[in-house]
């Protein structure tokens, strides 16, 4: 069965419709990229997916495991953090919150969670350093760090390489490719890079006023859609 | 320092500041926390604003303020965080019009409500030293729920400053937490306001976590060390306010600009890139920092220190010139009669030092107003041990307002002077029980001298029974004429007692500088009208409605002196309530025959 299985779905964001009749499904170690122009409703159906924001029209379907919300998601930084005087262990631990139910703080069984997540990202070192202290790659290892701390089978990653260098971003794709793979985590990423989506991911989702498209990786890039959306890139 | 120390544990008024404000204190540093990493800060100063408007309101309504204020603030907040996220108006704006809009309509409520009285004023500043039994109770209940909250919620705060968006994923109610803030900021703000004053309450928020922040480098320690910050400025804020009686919510803030100076360099020290500085030479050299601070501070303070030995002979203590003039020539000699206010204080916005406290509880007769701009007064009297003190209200003792009629006062309607006036002294009959009063008391402390108290009194009261036999022929020969004070006007009870004809710009207690626009054309047209050649002002006042008055008309000002304060060359000069009264005598005069 599909983690998630998106039918016909309708957002709209202050009213305005976005996305129209959007059907998608993710099943159990996919890699999909959600892509599409700036206001095509990328975030709007990535807040969909995490139920912070319900949809218009259709219907989105979860697996048992993601019911009880076990989507890790990496949203975009937001300029508070800059600044924030945390400790990565901190950071990375929050994630943990869902686990702690009722218990005022965490427990040894969640610190254990959090270290063993660091270590899969090499940022264990860090534990004690200070999150604004650290580079741009660092900063979103922390933050992927915590996001597998809420996972238990899907991350799902908000432009997670904007603003990041050329090397560093492609650092960071391989650990999420490691992540999909070896760890068997499913992964949903939005993002603008389509050349690095059409070559890695397994699906895409390409986000258009009129008519989205959802397909596996390689029928996208035979598509019309695709090869419009690329030489309008490759023209830029 | 030590002294001062013994001296704030020792007198109850102050132990119970060091209480509540140590409390508050914790209290607007552990929120401080979340609202400054949350870029809230400005939330905390807009409702400052807020809770001053509110209590402008509440004292021009005259409903308690605080019971008024609380839900008023804690509303602004709803409205300020739900403007923040999901508003048109963007976050910074919304709070500057919050805050703006609500300091017009407190500056518009104030004036309405008969101008800025005592209790405007002591929420606008604070009044740490007049703290009662209540605000204790008020201020450990907080204090208790909001700590309990910090540590219950304590990650999920976490989370939620953090990361909103990250936390909402992971189910957390964040609207919930939010909303729990900003309630919480709200009512600490308000009770904070008696305290630190509405200007000053938003730094005892901002600042601990600011400072913090320079150096602690995960949350956890910008919480506790926040807290801590937070708690020893004030302490150390109050000591030094006692010591050098500077006002208090000034002097903390001042001590955590301090700290915030000490520790951003400390900081830097910590940021250094110098290879040859290992971890060890930069904690030594940070502590040294904070070493040599604690020790200029120690050196600082130990220069002079409050005297608080008890007076061995007689002593008075009053508020204004008028009853210090009393006190002093009934006892002559044989006491020493001190005035609060310095020379050319204005009486209505006065607040009383910590030396001032302590020199009214171990006085043997104080003798104060009773009215509004001393109702600190009446905190003072249950608050201190002051059991062997006598205090007069000069209020109580001329039971003002009773047995006057009103028809003699024709003031324009709209000043509501018919309704009070606290310069009961204006009127020499009333002057002359005020006396009486202050004999009896002293000749009850001090049974040798009673024969000379009372021949002194007698002696000035015959003084004082002369002028109002001199007033009373005036106000004869005046036969109804008008006399135009363009100033505020104390004089109710002197015009209730002659029938002299009155017509001023506004009331007695107001501190308002400006005559409504009404008011003042009325005056000018009666001058011009009348072809009235002189116009009065105030002593001690700016004396600029009278100005545009005479700019208009070319009326000459005189000065009618009310005898609540002198200026310092008038008290060196040996000038007393007679010496003023005659003079104003003479100037009425001129106008009247």
């Amino acid at each position: 069965m599909a983690l998630i299985e998106c039918k016909n779905v309708c957002l709209s964001y202050d009213n305005v419709v976005v996305a129209e009749d959007l059907s998608f499904s993710v099943n159990e170690g996919d890699f999909l990229c959600i892509v599409g122009e700036n206001g095509s409703g990328k975030s709007t159906l990535v807040k969909a997916i995490l139920g912070l924001k319900s949809v218009s029209s259709g219907s989105i379907d979860f697996s048992k495991e993601l019911s009880d919300g076990g989507i890790g998601y990496l949203p975009q930084q937001t300029t508070t953090q800059k600044d924030f005087p945390a400790s990565v262990f901190e950071v990375v631990l929050s994630g943990c919150l869902k686990e702690k139910k009722n218990r005022i703080f965490f427990s040894k069984k969640e610190k254990q969670i959090a270290c063993e997540n660091m270590k899969k990202l090499d940022i264990l070192g860090f534990k004690n350093k200070c999150y604004r202290e650290l580079s741009g790659g660092q900063q979103q290892r922390v933050l992927l760090a915590r996001a597998l701390c809420s996972a238990n089978k899907l991350l799902l990653l908000d432009e997670p390489v904007s603003g990041l260098d050329v090397v560093v971003t492609a650092e960071f794709y391989s650990l999420i490719e490691k992540l999909n793979r070896e760890y068997s985590m499913t992964v949903i990423m939005v993002s603008h890079d389509i050349l690095y989506a059409a070559s890695h991911a397994s699906h895409i989702l390409h986000l258009k006023k009129n008519g989205s498209y959802f397909s596996k990786a390689e029928e996208y890039t035979a598509s019309d859609i695709f090869n419009s959306f690329k030489d309008g890139v490759g023209n830029d | 320092m030590i002294e001062t120390l013994s001296l704030v544990f020792s007198q109850q008024f102050l132990l119970r500041a060091l209480v509540v404000g140590m409390l508050i204190s914790a209290c607007c540093a552990l929120l401080g926390v979340s609202l400054v990493l949350k870029r809230f800060s400005m939330i905390g100063d807009g409702l400052s604003h807020v809770g001053f408007g509110a209590i402008a309101i509440a004292c021009a309504a005259n409903v308690a303020p605080l019971y008024f204020a609380l839900p008023i603030v804690v509303v602004a907040a709803f409205l300020l965080l739900r403007m923040n996220e999901k508003g048109k108006i963007k976050g910074d704006s919304a709070i500057a019009l919050i805050s703006t809009g609500a300091l017009a309509v407190g500056v518009l409520a104030t004036s309405l409500g008969g101008g800025l009285n005592i209790d405007i004023y002591s929420y606008m500043f604070g009044s740490i030293l007049t703290m009662t039994d209540s605000d204790v109770v008020i201020s450990v209940i907080l204090t208790a729920v909001i700590i309990s909250f910090f540590i219950v919620f304590y990650e999920e705060i976490f989370a939620v400053t953090y990361d909103e968006s990250f936390a909402k994923a992971t189910g957390t109610k964040v609207g919930a937490y939010n909303t729990s803030i900003a309630v919480l900021t709200a009512v600490t703000i308000v009770i904070g306001m008696r305290m630190m004053g509405a200007m000053l309450i938003s730094g005892l928020i901002i600042f601990p976590t600011v400072i913090a922040m320079r150096v602690c480098k995960s949350y956890k320690k910008v919480v506790v060390s926040s807290v801590f910050i937070s708690v020893i400025c004030f302490f150390l804020g109050l000591v030094f306010s006692v010591k050098y009686q500077a006002p208090t919510g000034a002097v903390i803030v001042c001590v955590n600009i301090l700290a915030l100076g000490i520790f951003s360099f400390i900081g830097k020290i910590n940021s250094f890139q110098i290879k040859m500085m290992s971890e060890k030479v930069k904690k030594a050299l940070s502590v040294f920092v904070l070493i040599a601070c604690v020790l200029i501070l120690v050196f600082i303070s130990s220069f002079e220190s409050l005297d608080f030995s008890r007076n061995s002979g007689l002593s008075v203590i009053t508020t204004n010139f008028a009853s210090y003039d009393f006190a002093r020539q009934i006892c002559g000699e044989k006491a020493q009669v001190t005035m609060l206010l310095s020379p050319g204080e204005e009486s209505h916005t006065f607040e009383p030092t910590a030396q001032d406290i302590i020199n009214i509880s171990s006085c043997d007769v104080f003798v104060y107003g009773g009215g509004e701009s001393d109702e600190w007064v009446r905190e003072i009297i249950s608050s201190v041990d002051a059991t062997e003190t006598t205090f007069i209200s000069m209020m109580d003792v001329v039971d003002s307002g009773s047995e006057h009629s009103e028809e003699s006062c024709d003031i324009e309607d709209h000043d509501h002077i018919h309704e009070y006036d606290e310069h009961v002294w204006t009127s020499p009959s009333n002057a002359v029980k005020i006396i009486e009063a202050i004999t009896d008391a002293v000749s009850e402390k001090n049974r040798n001298n009673k024969l000379l108290f009372e021949k002194n009194s007698e002696s000035y009261i015959e003084k004082i029974n002369n002028l109002s036999s001199k007033f009373r022929q005036l106000s004869q020969k005046a036969k109804g004429k008008s006399i135009i004070v363009a100033d505020r006007f104390p004089f109710k009870h002197f015009a209730d007692e002659f029938s002299f004809n009155f017509y001023a710009a506004f009331p007695g207690c107001s501190a308002q500088s400006e005559a409504d626009p009404v008011t003042l054309a009325f005056l000018i047209e009666k001058v011009k009208e009348e072809k009235i050649p002189v116009i009065f002002k105030v002593d001690l006042s700016s004396g600029n409605v009278a100005r545009c008055i005479k700019d208009e008309t070319g009326a000459e000002i005189l000065t009618l002196y009310s005898c609540h304060n002198v200026s310092s060359d008038d008290l060196e000069n040996g000038e007393s309530y007679v010496s003023l009264m005659t003079k104003n005598y003479e100037n009425l005069n001129m106008v009247l025959s």
